[in-house]
Parts: structure tokens; C-alpha cells; sequence
């Protein structure tokens, strides 16, 4: 029972020409799973890509599969990025092109690429009505990919590896974007999967994990070392640490009664899949709200609407810093006054930009820096590179770096021109928990000079202290609006 | 109606066709002013008329669609984009009245109808916008006296007009006004604030007449754009059958292959393609495409002359009045080919190997970017406007024959274009009979450096890099493309 099945022997690799593991060992035994953890940039995916065979690497790479195992003998990697294609096989895509209604048949249902899916792997169909139930995904099948969320993108590609069941199953930060229940049903299904024949390597920084899990490591200095499961939090980095920059504080907003927000019955929907249901909801200067919801509950149609992103803003009857939408305002002028980040705004941001061009594009809303952004704005950006811990990446193209690190890089430049309303949807997704902690302190700061918060995040215990309101969305409609004090 | 260019004293000839400006971003600082308040309204709801009309919306302008009667009970596709996305719809009777401004935005070959049927719905001194001139210039459409004609068009697909917005940019655009139709001198002002409304004012503005215009698209998409990419891609395929290449791997080698080696095109020219080749292969790559300029000169050259004297627009206006006969048996002819009936083999092809073993369309694309460059400024035609639509557009017609190969090219382009390209890859085929019987797989289907040392001479390689870079086309490209900097890189096969 305990021969190894991975086996991995002075694995060198480098990650566009930087070294990033170094000689490193590792064994799995059989039935063991395995979580590794530790800071952004050190080489998680690399090796999880490395152990898959999609990335080159130097070194020894050995995985046993067991023959008489029925389940298929695979390495698996779901990756913690997700891309893809429209029925003639491009990639394409745009930003809020989903919201187009004209764009939405250009690609696949979510029944179509599942039955693909299934037919190239041979799967039996009957098990996978199970996996969807318990992921929330059965109301989507008949969907394209391109009106799937983030969060349900994400979903999409747990579905197909749980149904896979690889005998090797390594899943790259899997919690990302999923909504508390998904993350509970995802555990139990892991847990399932585990005890009838895969293994699990699971790349994490999250406290809620599978109760399978039995070995513990990070990577440090390109080394694999093993740890307690205790010792986790100690292997945390600490990147943002200095004093907020001054010119964060330099204007605060005054504080006013004007309502920043108000939607009075918005309704949403494509064809007869009804979106948004008859939103009512204001949001006054200075207030602190969070956004939440289950995966495709409308979080992110709604707050497309708020960023001038919605095709469908025309037709209701709503209002954004006091001016009704539609009456001669263009989205240029609502997007100066909002600091925006979230996963749709990362998946589709300019890769070829530098860290410090993708920052100062913050000024100008758009991504990718088009023009000289002069002296003032430059040295503005530069003290948030050194706050963020960027300094030495800031001429790095966005595509070079890992994601936690072009993270930090857009939370920058979401805050950079110190907006009015900052729209904060799953900003810390890819950080660690340090990362998190200290972000979110960043905006209590921020916030406590009268800007105005929507924060969508699905972790409870990771949002910024200065929340007092919350909406929760449920299939489209607003469930309950309550201040956060009376929740306990 | 007789061609307007036609009707014109030399004199007037050549000053339309010298009308070239690229604009100074500080001519935008009006934004969209010129237009706010104004109602707009769109004729067609295709991608163009869609993509559009959101950027326009979303910039706070007020836009709503007219369209046929037919396609609104019909509920066609123009009229579910247009509704769905929540714009105003009606017929041409209900909108055109109370319009500042037409925006025409139908397929070229229904100008003729929609102009008939529009213009005498319009209201005194309003504006009729096209996004290109063949009607204007070609069929010689007279515009009442009273209203104001203006040009915008972008010089992208609709989705990369919508694209690019988004983000925050735009895409390259062409503004022009009808001398002929400027009655109170807001013309230009109009234009401007339109393209402020698309974005397309900080990616780079030229500012042309309706005849520069034609002329020198019409050149470009029957020349390098369609027509050489269509011969160059069946020779091509053929060439590699012929010579026991498996067919799958040539029909993708084909299919993606212009795709990605224009992509360095569009990035870095002329230059930035051929550096893409080894030092051995660039040379042999300069060489056989200044054989292929000299065997297609006459060529080009004939189809600039018959654009010029408009004997194109009339054997084509022929065809259309003929329903379509000729164009309908050739589109036919292209579906039929082997390279289109050839599935894509499902094999790997790395990026550089479609460089390394398709050297042959780095020397078509050379060649028919320089001598469709070269052509239309001899013709009269500036440079700037001579790289919009030559250099520029090419990656972006490769991206068609990519998706779906010719039959979709075809399909995509306009009617105008679709008979150009057959007019021209009927002639240039047997032009090119013998060079294609000294091609071998070195230059196509097999690796070019195969075997061979890396070795060149050094004074033969600087020559041939100095007859590159200072060609004209890459001097001025390379200030156009400095205005549109960070061009979103196309992720190609």
C-alpha cells in the first residue's frame, strides 16, 4: 500500500527564464493527498503544471498508476485560470462581451462541451447529474459558455474532473470564486473521489478543506519541504506592510446625503432566462456594503450595470451619482468616478502590458496605457509599486508574473486615482491570507475618508472591518438588505 | 447617375484623391459636442450598425435603428440585435423624419435602395453619414443640395470596434465630408465628434475624401488583401500535395499560417515579419518575393488603372444587374476547392513553425503589401491612406480565412471586395504557373533551415535589410502604428 506514485527527483524549472524550483524531491505514496500551500510566486503551479506534463521542466518525473485501478490513469490539472473557445476554436474574447446579446450564440452550451467532454474520456453520463446538483450548476446546462460567470466557469471545470476522477486529480486553487455551499459540496465530493480511487494534490491557502487531506508542504526557495498541518500560517510572506502612501489621504470626499447608487425595479434577462429580477436598492455616499450571493445569484450583472458595462442599463430606471442612466452621460465619465477590480476585469485585462503601465491605466479606466501619462501620475503609481511590494516587477509584462502577483498589480490600479466608489468583487482571490488580512486593511483605511464600498466577497471571515450593509441576491432577486451589525 | 470621379476636371481628380491628414489628438477636444443632443439614427443593425451604435450610446449620445419594414416583422437578426439591446426600433417612415443625423451602416450594395428610400424622409439640412464612398463615387448617387454627407469608418471588423472601445481604446478610422455636400461647414465637426463616440479618435484619425477613399480600398482588398491571400493560399496548398505533404497538415498549415505570420506584420511591418524568418530563410524570402513583384506588377497595376477609370465598378455594376451570375458561379468555384474540402489535420503547429516552413507566404505577403503599397501611390494616392488599406487591413482578412478558410473570407467581405479578389486570383493563377514549378518544400510544408548551415553572407543580408526598412510603407507605418500603440495581440491558432 505504499509504493510511491509520484515520484519526483531534482526537478528544476524555470518559469520565463527565471528559476523558480531548484532540484527539488517529492514523493506521494499511494492514497495519499496532499496540500501545498505557501506565498504566491513560489512555484505552486509550476511544479502542479510540471507533475500534468504541461510545462517543460528538468529533473525526473515518475507517476505509477495502478493498473487495476478502474479509475482512468491520469494526471489531471484543473488549472486556476480558466479560457474557452467559441464553435470555431478562437479564443477571442472580449470584455463584458458576454452582455452583448448578439455575442451569445457564438459558443457552445454547457451541455454540449459536458457531452463532448464525456464522450472523448467515455464517461457515464448518469453520474454526472449528481456532480452538477451538488455544485449548483443544473440550471445551466442549457447556457453558453460565454454567459457563464467566473465563479461558474470555475465550477464548470470541477465538474469535469470530478467526473473524471483521474487518478491523479491536482487542483489549482479551486476555491476561488465559489460560493460558500459549492466550496462545502466540493469537500464532500473530493473527500468522495478520494476514497474510491484518486489522489488529490490541492494547491490552497484556504482554511476549509477536504477532511482527505493528509499531507501538508510548501515550496521554499524552489525546494519542497513538509509540513504539520499547524505550521501552515507560518509560511505566510508579508508583502504589503509600509504606511499607506500620503496622496491616499490627501482628499477626502465629504461625507453628503446624495444617494450614490439607486435602482428602482431593475430587471435583467436574455430571451426568457430573466437575469435581475426587480432590484430596489440605494446606496448612499460614505456607505460600506457587501454584495453577496450564491454563484450566478446577478452579483456580477449588477454591478456591471453600476460600471456602465450593461447594454441593458438604457431600458431601466436607475441612477448613478444623481443622474439618470441614459440621460446624455457616457460611460467614461461614471467609470472616472468608480475603482473597479474583479475577476472578469483580471481574465480580460491587456497581458502584454508592465506592471506599472497596467497601474497608471487605473487614471484612464482602460486596460492597457494608450497615452503619456505625465510626472504627477507616474510618481502617484510609483509609491503604490513600492507599497504593493512591486518595485521589482514593475516593468515586468502582466503575462510574466503569477497571478497573485498581477493581482496585487491591478488592486494598485484599482485604487491608484483614489475613487469615489470603489467596487471591490473577489479582490483578493489568488492572495494568500496575509495578502488578504492587509488589503483589507488598506481599505478600511481608504473607506474611512468617505469612500463609498460595494465588496463582494464569499468568505466571511476575509472581508475589511468597515462593513455596515449587506444585500443578498438569491436567483436574480434581492433576498434580504440588512446592516451587517444585526447579523450575528 | 454617371461615376462621380469620372464627371470631375483633372484638376478635382487629384485634389480628392491628395485629401490625407492624419490627425493631431488635440482636434478631438471637442469629444463628442458636435453631436450631443442630436438624434441619431442607425439604417442597418448588422455587426458594423450594432457595435456602432452601442459605442455611440455608451458615449451619451442618443441612438435608435430604422429598418425595413420586412426585417422588423420579420423579426430578423438586425432587428433582435438592435431590440435586445434595448435600443429604439422603427421603420424608416417612423425615425428618418425626426433625424439630426442618418448614420448608413447597410452592406454596400443596397446603398442605391436605402439612399433612395431615405432621402426624401429626411428632415432640411440633416446629415447622412456613410462608412464607405463606392455609392458616392462609383454609382455617382447626387445628394440633395440641402443635406451634409459625411464619411467614418473604422477600419476594423464591428467586434473589434466594440472590442477596443471597451477597453478603453479604439481602432484606426477614416473620416472624410463630400465637398460636394457641405452646406453649412459642420461637417467635419460632425465627423470628428463621431469618431469620439466610437473611440476610434485615440487610435488614430485620417482624414480622406470619399473618392481617396474608394479608390484605394478598392485596390487593396481585390490586390493584397483578398485576392493575393486567396492565390497564395491555393497554390500553396496544392504545392504541398503535389509534393506528398500530408494534406491535413498542409490545409492548417494554410489555414492558420496567414493568420500568424501577419500577426508579426501587424506588430512590426513589413520588417517585423521577415525578422521573424532565420537570416537564411529572410534572404531567400526577399528574393523570390522581388521575382513575385516583378511577375504581378502588371497585374496590380492593371487593377489600380481600371479602378481608376471605373471600368471595374461598371462590369461589376453589370454583374449585380445580371443577378449576381458571375459572382455567384465563382464563390461556388472557390467552395469547390481542395484546399477548402481539406479538413484541418488535429497536429500541433507551433508558432515559429508557421514562419519556418511557410516561407513562401512570407514572400507572397511581402510582395503583395510592397507592390499594392507601391501602386497606389503612383496612382495618385497618399502614402498614409495607400498602409490603411494595404499593410494595416491584411491581418485582419487573415483572421477570416483562419476561422473558416476562402469560402468564409468571401463570405465576410463586401459583395465589392468578394469580386474584386475572383477577378484578380483568375489572372494571377496562370501568371504564376511557372515560378509555382520551381517551388519545393523548402519553401512550403517542410522546415526552411532544415539541413542547411545558418550561414550568411554579411553584406547580402544587410543589403536586403536595408531594402526592407527603408522601404516607404515602413516608414510611414511606423509612425501610423505609433498611434495605435498597445494593439491587442490576436492569440493566433
Amino acid at each position: 500500500m505504499s509504493e510511491p506514485v509520484v515520484h519526483i527527483t531534482n526537478l528544476t524549472l524555470k518559469y520565463r527564464h527565471k528559476p523558480v524550483l531548484q532540484d527539488l524531491n517529492w514523493t506521494i505514496k499511494r492514497n495519499e493527498n496532499w496540500l501545498l500551500c505557501g506565498a504566491s510566486g513560489s512555484g505552486k503551479t509550476s511544479l502542479a503544471k510540471a507533475i500534468a506534463g504541461l510545462t517543460h521542466s528538468y529533473g525526473n518525473i515518475e507517476i505509477c498508476f495502478n493498473p487495476n485501478n478502474s479509475s482512468p490513469a491520469l494526471a489531471y490539472y484543473v488549472a486556476n485560470w480558466f479560457q474557452f473557445k467559441d464553435l470555431e476554436g478562437q479564443s477571442n474574447f472580449y470584455y463584458q462581451q458576454r452582455y452583448n446579446k448578439q455575442a451569445v450564440e457564438t459558443t457552445a452550451t454547457v451541455k454540449a462541451e459536458l457531452e463532448s467532454f464525456g464522450g472523448k474520456h467515455a464517461l457515464e453520463i448518469k453520474e454526472l447529474d449528481r456532480i452538477l446538483a451538488a455544485l449548483g450548476f443544473s440550471a445551466l446546462v442549457n447556457s453558453t459558455l460565454i454567459q457563464l460567470s467566473s465563479g461558474e466557469h470555475k465550477k464548470l471545470q470541477l465538474v469535469k474532473a470530478i467526473w473524471l476522477k483521474p487518478q491523479l486529480l491536482i487542483l489549482d486553487l479551486p476555491y476561488n470564486g465559489l460560493d460558500v455551499a459549492s466550496r462545502q459540496n466540493l469537500n464532500l465530493l473530493l473527500d468522495e473521489i478520494s476514497a474510491t480511487g484518486s489522489q488529490l494534490i490541492l494547491i490552497s491557502n484556504d482554511t476549509e478543506l477536504p477532511a482527505c487531506l493528509d499531507h501538508f508542504a510548501v515550496i521554499e526557495s524552489g525546494k519542497l519541504i513538509e509540513i504539520e498541518a499547524d505550521e501552515r500560517s507560518s509560511y505566510e510572506i508579508d508583502l504589503i506592510s509600509d504606511r499607506v502612501p500620503a496622496f491616499i489621504n490627501d482628499f477626502a470626499i465629504p461625507k453628503t446625503d446624495t444617494e450614490i447608487i439607486k435602482m428602482v425595479d431593475v430587471n435583467i434577462s436574455y430571451g426568457d432566462k430573466q437575469v435581475l429580477k426587480n432590484i430596489n436598492w440605494e446606496v448612499k455616499s460614505g456607505e460600506k456594503w457587501v454584495l453577496q450571493g450564491h454563484n450566478g445569484s446577478g452579483k456580477s450583472t449588477l454591478l456591471s450595470l453600476i460600471c456602465g458595462d450593461h447594454p441593458q442599463a438604457y431600458a431601466n430606471n436607475f441612477y448613478l451619482f444623481g443622474n439618470k442612466r441614459g440621460s446624455g452621460e457616457s460611460i467614461w465619465e461614471i467609470k472616472a468616478r468608480i475603482g473597479l477590480i474583479s475577476p472578469e476585469l483580471h481574465w480580460y485585462f491587456d497581458p502584454s502590458a508592465t506592471v506599472a503601465q497596467s497601474i497608471i491605466s487605473g487614471f484612464y479606466d482602460s486596460s492597457g496605457l494608450f497615452c503619456d501619462p505625465g510626472y504627477t501620475k507616474k510618481a502617484q503609481a510609483d509609491e503604490l509599486i513600492h507599497y504593493f511590494g512591486l518595485t521589482a516587477y514593475q516593468n515586468t509584462l502582466m503575462n510574466e508574473l503569477p497571478l497573485g502577483k498581477q493581482r496585487l498589480a491591478l488592486l494598485a490600479r484599482t485604487i491608484v486615482k483614489n475613487p469615489e466608489l470603489l467596487i471591490l468583487d473577489e479582490p483578493c482571490q489568488g492572495l494568500d491570507q496575509q495578502q488578504t488580512r492587509h488589503f483589507n486593511q488598506l481599505v478600511d483605511e481608504l473607506c474611512s475618508h468617505g469612500t463609498t464600498l460595494i465588496y463582494v466577497g464569499h468568505f466571511e471571515s476575509q472581508l475589511p472591518a468597515c462593513i455596515e450593509n449587506r444585500i443578498l441576491l438569491e436567483n436574480g432577486a434581492v433576498k434580504t438588505v440588512e446592516n451587517i451589525f444585526s447579523i450575528t | 447617375m454617371s461615376n462621380y470621379f469620372n464627371t470631375l476636371p483633372l484638376r478635382e481628380q487629384l485634389n480628392q484623391l491628395g485629401v490625407c491628414d492624419f490627425m493631431d489628438s488635440s482636434e478631438f477636444l471637442d469629444g463628442v459636442n458636435a453631436l450631443k443632443g442630436k438624434k441619431l439614427v442607425i439604417v442597418g443593425c448588422g455587426a458594423q450598425g450594432l457595435n456602432q451604435g452601442l459605442n455611440l450610446r455608451d458615449s451619451g449620445l442618443n441612438v435608435s435603428y430604422a429598418l425595413r419594414k420586412e426585417a422588423i416583422e420579420g423579426k430578423r437578426d438586425s432587428w433582435k440585435n438592435a431590440t435586445e439591446n434595448n435600443f429604439t426600433v422603427g421603420t424608416y417612415e417612423e425615425l428618418i423624419p425626426t433625424a439630426d443625423v442618418v448614420i448608413n451602416l447597410t452592406p454596400d450594395k443596397q446603398h442605391t435602395a436605402v439612399v433612395n428610400a431615405v432621402m426624401p424622409l429626411m428632415q432640411q439640412g440633416a446629415t447622412l453619414s456613410y462608412s464607405h464612398g463606392f455609392n458616392i463615387v462609383e454609382e455617382g448617387t447626387q445628394i440633395r443640395k440641402d443635406l451634409t454627407v459625411i464619411m467614418v469608418a473604422p477600419k476594423c471588423p464591428g467586434s473589434e470596434v466594440r472590442a477596443e472601445y471597451v477597453r478603453g481604446f479604439g481602432v484606426p478610422t477614416l473620416i472624410a465630408v463630400h465637398p460636394e455636400n457641405d452646406p453649412q461647414g459642420k461637417g467635419l465637426a460632425q465627423a470628428k465628434a463621431y469618431c469620439v463616440g466610437t473611440g476610434g479618435h485615440k487610435a488614430g484619425v485620417l482624414k480622406s475624401s470619399f473618392v481617396a477613399e474608394v479608390k484605394s480600398d478598392l485596390m487593396g482588398e481585390q490586390t493584397i488583401l483578398c485576392g493575393l491571400l486567396q492565390t497564395g493560399s491555393i497554390l500553396s496548398f496544392d504545392k504541398m500535395v503535389e509534393k506528398g505533404i500530408d494534406a491535413g497538415y498542409a490545409s492548417k498549415l494554410v489555414q492558420y499560417g496567414v493568420e500568424v505570420i501577419t500577426e508579426a506584420l501587424k506588430h512590426g511591418g513589413v520588417t517585423g515579419m521577415m525578422d521573424r524568418l532565420s537570416n537564411p530563410a529572410k534572404i531567400k524570402a526577399f528574393e523570390i518575393s522581388e521575382e513575385l513583384k516583378d511577375i504581378m506588377r502588371p497585374l496590380f497595376q492593371k487593377h489600380q488603372d481600371d479602378i481608376m477609370s471605373g471600368e471595374f465598378s461598371r462590369i461589376m455594376m453589370e454583374d449585380w444587374a445580371n443577378g449576381d451570375k458571375n459572382l455567384l458561379a465563382w464563390r461556388a468555384e472557390t467552395g469547390e476547392t481542395a484546399f477548402e474540402k481539406t479538413p484541418a489535420a488535429d497536429v500541433k503547429i507551433n508558432e515559429q513553425e508557421y514562419f519556418d516552413n511557410y516561407t513562401l507566404m512570407v514572400a507572397f505577403v511581402r510582395a503583395g503589401v510592397e507592390l499594392a503599397f507601391e501602386t497606389m501611390v503612383q496612382a495618385g494616392i497618399k502614402p498614409e491612406s495607400a498602409y490603411y488599406e494595404s499593410l494595416h487591413e491584411t491581418p485582419l482578412i487573415a483572421n477570416t480565412i483562419a476561422r473558416k478558410k476562402l469560402f468564409e473570407m468571401n463570405r465576410v467581405i463586401s459583395d465589392t471586395a468578394e469580386y474584386g479578389c475572383y477577378l484578380f486570383d483568375q489572372a494571377c493563377k496562370p501568371l504564376l504557373a511557372d515560378f509555382m514549378t520551381r517551388v519545393d518544400t523548402d519553401l512550403v510544408g517542410k522546415n526552411f533551415n532544415e539541413g542547411k548551415d545558418n550561414g550568411v553572407d554579411n553584406r547580402k543580408l544587410i543589403a536586403v535589410n536595408e531594402a526592407l526598412r527603408t522601404h516607404q510603407v515602413e516608414t510611414i507605418g511606423a509612425t501610423l502604428r505609433k498611434a495605435m500603440t498597445a494593439m491587442k495581440t490576436i492569440k493566433t491558432a
